[in-house]
């Protein structure tokens, strides 16, 4: 089995490839670094750095633009927040296992993370529970994460159930995280919007939603499907009426803005992304967005 | 109603029990075939769908109803419905020959006779009927035949002659030849040798070596009977006696009914002509009616044809008819119904 961070690792040097190296570690660095008064030295600008850490001054002395460093004054913890139920186990928009996203999304930002020093942690599980492994650094325990996200998300797995890992994180995780939470399209609810304004309290909250398979209208295969939770079947030609194509877009749509909605009340920056070959653009629109934000 | 091959019903039984084992057990790798999805409630939780699932499992039981209904109906019909009714056949093969003494006395009585078998032959159907009329010599004016249309032709001839009308005068020619006047015994023997060889004679000529394969006759017994009106008063010297006469239709199996319109016997003596005639009529197995009056002769001659219609009647037969209509006609609505419903749920 090839390691699970090396293909992270590899997907990420094709997007840096394509866009500028380091800067997505720019990114991450001026969203997550520690921003302390304690100077610590001045490098060159690389793109990514926020504007505000420009030393403008030095940048007019040296000719080309500057950026400030300070002393971190604490190593960062990353909490990656999985759901391992068999909802994860099924299929994206893109028609990859969604559970696969989920790795890749967890490997970006646990490796970006692992460079900048900051140790990752993880809380995983489906309904019937959740556990936890401490953060730590080192790529090895990052590839220990990783498969254990990837291993414990089957369609024998319990029913998924994402605020029971939020409520998890709620009750036993002590200090300011950064929680980076993958889920897929769930319903918005009033007593997930609570939770979540409880954590967004505590801790600095990233959320990625992976988009679910379309189910009706536009995008449909003729394939029969069948709904994880209970594995009952879901004929495609019945979906397939223009009827509840309309209907279904419809709902699909105020679905999506309800959650939307709700996750920027409790003001938690969010992205979302239908397949694996999309992570890497979203993730860095998302560290874009969350800096702009914070 | 019953099931001709009703052990087919258990066979059928079984390989439905199978089948539907083999339908409704629980098949684990059923998904397999289908892509996981989550978050369904995003489709199932519409109205729109849920109506469009309920239309789709109306049309599932529509069909699945339409489905049994043909299996159980084209299993009936293989089961052979059929239904069991004991008949007794009514046979018409009866060869009737009328022989009818032309004496002037018997006239009336045989304009009624003809008449009332100008009647009966509308209604015939395969018998047979010949006429022949005496006197001193016998003719046979139409010999066994089925051609209805020509007997009645031929009997309102008759009748027309017998009534003494005008323009029938030639009908009788041929019946004075002999010496004498109502020479009985020849007539009765005249009418016997009407019939066809009997099965005796075959049997004679088959030991010949000479083979009859013409005679429409071979292989079918025909009754034969003879309705003889006469009054018995022999003047003359007839080649046959009544008696002798009577044997012979004895031996060629002919029943001989007698109607004597003019029963004037003194006393109960055997030698009275309307004795005699009794005599040689039952001797046949025929009987003998005393006739009052012409009118009573259509009943006479009806109770006679029933009498030999019952001696006709046919051993009661099992008769097994297949009544396959009612399972068939389900089968193929049910058929008509399940295509409907195949068709409406095609994906």
């Amino acid at each position: 089995m090839t390691s699970l961070l090396q293909r992270v690792k590899s997907k990420m040097a094709i997007f840096a490839h394509r866009k500028a190296r380091g800067m997505l570690d720019g990114e991450y660095g001026s969203v997550f670094r520690g921003r302390s008064l304690d100077f610590d030295d001045l490098r060159a600008y690389i793109p990514g750095d926020d504007v505000r850490d420009i030393d403008w001054k030095a940048s007019a002395r040296f000719g080309s633009p500057l950026t400030k460093r300070y002393v971190a004054v604490r190593r960062q913890t990353v909490l990656l927040i999985a759901d391992t139920g068999r909802g994860m186990a099924a299929e994206s928009r893109d028609g990859e296992t969604k559970n696969d996203i989920a790795v890749m999304a967890f490997g970006v930002v646990g490796y970006l993370a692992h460079r900048h020093g900051d140790v990752v942690g993880l809380v995983c599980g489906d309904r019937n529970g959740t556990r936890s492994i401490p953060a730590k650094a080192g790529e090895p325990h990052l590839e220990r994460l990783l498969r254990e996200v990837d291993a414990s998300t089957s369609l024998d797995s319990g029913p998924s159930r994402i605020e029971d890992q939020l409520e998890y994180v709620a009750r036993n995780v002590k200090g300011r995280f950064l929680l980076f939470v993958v889920s897929d399209e769930h319903a918005a609810g009033p007593g997930t919007e609570q939770l979540l304004r409880r954590l967004r309290a505590q801790h600095e909250v990233l959320w990625l939603t992976i988009r679910d398979a379309v189910l009706a209208g536009e995008g449909l295969t003729g394939q029969d499907a069948f709904s994880v939770p209970d594995s009952s079947m879901l004929p495609a030609h019945l979906a397939a009426s223009p009827a509840i194509a309309a209907a279904y877009v419809k709902a699909a749509g105020e679905r999506d803005a309800a959650r939307h909605a709700m996750l920027r009340r409790a003001g938690i920056t969010q992205g979302h992304v239908a397949g694996s070959s999309a992570v890497m653009t979203e993730l860095f629109a998302l560290l874009e967005r969350h800096r702009r934000a914070g | 109603m019953e099931l001709m091959f009703w052990w087919l019903i258990a066979p059928a039984l079984v390989i439905a029990a199978l089948a539907g084992w083999r339908a409704f057990r629980p098949d684990r790798h059923a998904n397999a075939r289908r892509r996981p999805v989550a978050n369904a409630d995003r489709l199932t939780a519409l109205p729109e769908y849920q109506a469009a699932l309920r239309r789709h499992r109306r049309w599932l039981a529509v069909s699945a109803l339409a489905a049994v209904t043909l299996l159980v109906s084209a299993v009936a019909a293989a089961a052979r419905p059929v239904e069991l009714t004991t008949i007794a056949p009514e046979q018409h093969n009866r060869d009737i020959m009328l022989c009818l003494d032309t004496s002037g006395s018997m006239s009336s009585a045989d304009s009624a006779v003809v008449q009332v078998f100008a009647q009966l032959a509308k209604e015939f159907d395969g018998e047979r009927i010949g006429l022949t009329v005496f006197d001193s010599s016998a003719v046979q004016v139409f010999p066994l035949t089925d051609d209805y249309a020509y007997v009645q032709e031929q009997l309102t001839l008759a009748k027309d002659a017998f009534e003494g009308n005008s323009g029938s005068a030639g009908f009788l020619d041929g019946t004075w030849n002999g010496r004498g006047s109502s020479l009985i015994g020849d007539g009765l023997a005249s009418c016997v040798n009407g019939f066809p060889d009997t099965a005796a004679t075959d049997a004679r000529s088959a030991e010949a070596g000479t083979s009859h394969t013409g005679n429409a006759d071979t292989g079918q017994r025909r009754s034969r009977s003879i309705v003889m009106a006469t009054d018995n008063y022999l003047s003359g010297d007839p080649i046959f006696t009544l008696e002798q006469a009577a044997a012979l239709a004895k031996g060629r199996e002919v029943t001989v009914y007698a109607l004597n319109p003019g029963d004037f016997d003194y006393g109960p003596g055997a030698g009275q002509p309307g004795a005699r005639l009794r005599t040689a009529a039952e001797a046949s197995g025929g009987k003998y009616y005393r006739l009052d009056s012409p009118e009573a002769v259509a009943d006479i001659v009806r109770s006679v044809q029933e009498s030999e219609a019952t001696a006709m009647k046919g051993a009661p037969q099992a008769v097994v008819s297949d009544r396959p209509e009612l399972p068939l006609t389900l089968a193929v609505l049910s058929g008509l119904v399940l295509a409907g419903a195949s068709w409406r749920l095609r994906p």
